[in-house]
């Protein structure tokens, strides 16, 4: 498991410095969680191992290592936190490219950190009833699980729930309001 | 305390009769909510009136006269009672929309009422079919109230209760006195139902977003708390005994479907996490619930014994089926399904079977609510007109619909009084949601509700 240990940081590592970030790392080492790359699905098997002669580092046994101590993440949207939110278009359930993009990431993380458990939460815009919108979250909340199974994510790792338009992040009423609503939230607990 | 009115609860008489949507209906459909006329909103009761009655007739010269109570003894105390008790009396019969008034004018113009004695000459001449007498005493903590109905054309004695109780709630006496009078019309009276709704208003201003349910009486007064988790706790419906509450709370994570004792302050978890559970609603013999849960793996309509026991799917495809309602024989349920592409309101027989499609007009048609009143075959819903969201009702026999709301933001979650004559939903948009009440056919809608908070999902109930 030593390989293990090591290849998530050094894949975060990676990651943070394949540049296209949205925002600057919040710590120092973080993980720079799931942003845009411009390489697509990162599973953590291109992380460069060295390889030609015996070990020239080995794993230090400190929780810093690990690189996710400090995580620094606004709870309401995840942003900062390792699996940001995910978007949809009004009265749709499908992922968009953007979503997807999105998702590889967060895939690629949950595969990293297997002991992380997630609510995915499905929620939506105050237009439409009540009880429409509690059955359209759940199926957003299912259509984002769905693609992260599909990405190899262990399935005991994810759990959904629906908020429907219950927990609105921005309670204004205009088009951009609607659009930061209609989300599938990550709550990680490990 | 519930209720301090020491006599029991009028039996309520509900029509059994079919009784058919004339022309005036149709007319009002055409004209819009606003123009019909108000007669046109309420069919007659049954003939089968008992020989005390009031004769309900609106279109014709029938006056009530509502004077002001007189106080049994002149202390302050008996007087403030008494002023109480006029006004919500007044508003109660108003509400009803069953009786026209004789003018304060025309009472002030007569010699002061003997309310022993009334003398009947001077009610005739004003035209009053009906006198309703109200004196009131307050002894210490208590309060009492007589009621009396007389008609001046015969000089008969039609009712005549004298209400004994504490003097903390002198609005429960006058709408006691209100559904006893309603009661004689061969109608049931809406002023002792109370309305539960969901609200944010005790939520913290930051942090996590909260929402708890209360129920208050049907004119908006004595809001009170009943969920205190902190949590999100949703779509409340009543158990017909008006007793307890079904709803949907996240307090254990997964929306689970509850009940609440509300009288006892208990509540049971029905679903315990067996899939995610929503929009939980009682059979009119509180005997059962139907619900939607995605426990099967999508979202289909369930039901259960009240106690949550023996819960088993009634629909069973690859569409969304939530939000049931019952009809009031309990034989049928309504539904929302999106099986047809859109949300539509659906139609089965209470085991699943014989399923179809009820409306057509529309690409939006949601959250229905059957009209408990068997003398209105009806199902009120939320539906999508050009672009905003209102509160429709459609006839079952005609399929014709009547749109209720028009102009107050997006409406929704309609529900029934038990009278089936009016019902309550909630309108806003963004940060303001208000519960308000309107007669059948939205000529008069009152708000319940005000601040600048999230007061919705109300449910009527006994």
């Amino acid at each position: 498991m030593k390989t293990r240990l090591l290849a998530v940081p050094l894949m975060l590592v990676a990651l943070a410095a394949c540049g296209g970030s949205k925002r600057p790392p919040v710590v120092k080492g973080g993980p720079g969680g799931p942003s845009a790359t411009s390489t697509g699905r990162s599973d953590g098997s291109t992380a460069p191992l060295p390889s030609d002669s015996g070990p020239d580092v080995q794993p230090v046994d400190n929780d810093m290592a690990r690189g996710e101590d400090f995580t620094v993440s606004d709870p309401e949207t995840g942003e900062g936190g390792p699996l940001e939110d995910v978007h949809f278009d009004y009265d749709q359930f499908s992922l968009t490219d953007a979503a997807r993009t999105q998702l590889d990431h967060h895939g690629a993380w949950l595969k990293a950190h297997t002991g992380a458990k997630v609510m995915v939460e499905g929620h939506c815009d105050e237009r439409g009833t009540v009880e429409y919108n509690l059955a359209l979250g759940d199926r957003r909340a299912h259509a984002v699980r769905d693609y992260l199974v599909s990405l190899g994510v262990a399935g005991s790792q994810l759990q959904t729930t629906s908020y429907g338009k219950e927990r609105p992040l921005d309670t204004g009423s205009t088009d951009e309001a609607w659009a930061r609503n209609r989300r599938a939230h990550f709550s990680v607990s490990r | 305390m519930e209720r301090t009115a020491s006599p029991s609860r009028a039996s309520s008489s509900r029509a059994s009769s079919a009784l058919v949507l004339g022309g005036a209906l149709a007319a009002a459909l055409a004209a819009g909510p606003l123009a019909a006329a108000r007669g046109a909103a309420q069919l007659p009761p049954p003939a089968q009136a008992p020989a005390t009655t009031l004769i309900f007739d609106p279109g014709g010269a029938q006056r009530v006269a509502v004077p002001d109570c007189i106080p049994k003894r002149a202390d302050e105390a008996s007087r403030e009672a008494c002023r109480t008790i006029t006004q919500v009396l007044r508003a109660d019969l108003k509400f009803e929309g069953l009786f026209r008034f004789v003018p304060d004018e025309l009472m002030s113009a007569i010699k002061p009422l003997d309310p022993e004695h009334p003398d009947f000459t001077d009610w005739r001449g004003i035209g009053a079919t009906y006198l309703v007498t109200l004196q009131a005493i307050v002894n210490g903590p208590d309060l009492q109230v007589e009621a009396k109905v007389y008609a001046p054309e015969s000089g008969q004695t039609i009712l005549s209760r004298r209400y004994s109780g504490k003097n903390d709630a002198p609005r429960s006496y006058a709408h006691q006195a209100s559904d006893e009078i309603v009661a004689l019309t061969g109608f049931r009276g809406v002023a002792r139902t109370k309305i539960a709704f969901v609200s944010n208003r005790d939520a913290p201003a930051k942090g996590r977003q909260s929402k708890e349910l209360y129920v208050m009486d049907y004119d908006g007064f004595n809001p009170r708390r009943v969920t205190v988790n902190r949590n999100i706790n949703i779509l409340p419906n009543w158990n017909p005994d008006g007793r307890s509450l079904s709803y949907v709370s996240y307090r254990q994570g997964q929306p689970d479907v509850y009940v609440a004792s509300i009288y006892e302050g208990r509540s049971a978890n029905l679903t315990n996490g067996r899939g995610q559970s929503f929009a939980p609603s009682f059979s009119p013999d509180g005997k059962r619930i139907a619900y939607s849960s995605n426990r099967g793996g999508n979202m289909d309509i369930w039901v259960a014994n009240a106690d949550g026991s023996g819960a088993h799917k009634l629909t069973d495809t690859a569409a969304l089926d939530t939000a049931p309602t019952w009809s009031p024989t309990g034989q049928e349920i309504a539904f929302t399904s999106d099986r047809g592409g859109t949300p539509q309101i659906y139609l089965m027989d209470s085991e699943g079977l014989n399923v179809r499609r009820l409306t057509t007009v529309g690409n939006w048609n949601d959250a229905p609510s059957w009209n408990p009143s068997k003398q209105y075959s009806e199902i009120a819903y939320t539906s999508r007109i050009e672009g905003g969201f209102e509160i429709a009702v459609i006839d079952l026999a005609s399929r014709q619909v009547r749109q209720v709301t028009l102009g107050r933001g997006s409406c929704e979650y309609p529900s029934w009084a038990p009278s089936g004559r009016h019902l309550t939903f909630s309108c806003g948009r963004g940060r303001s949601w208000q519960v308000a009440v309107a007669d059948r056919l939205g000529q008069s809608v009152q708000t319940l509700t005000g601040g600048s908070n999230k007061n919705e999902q109300p449910d009527w109930g006994p």
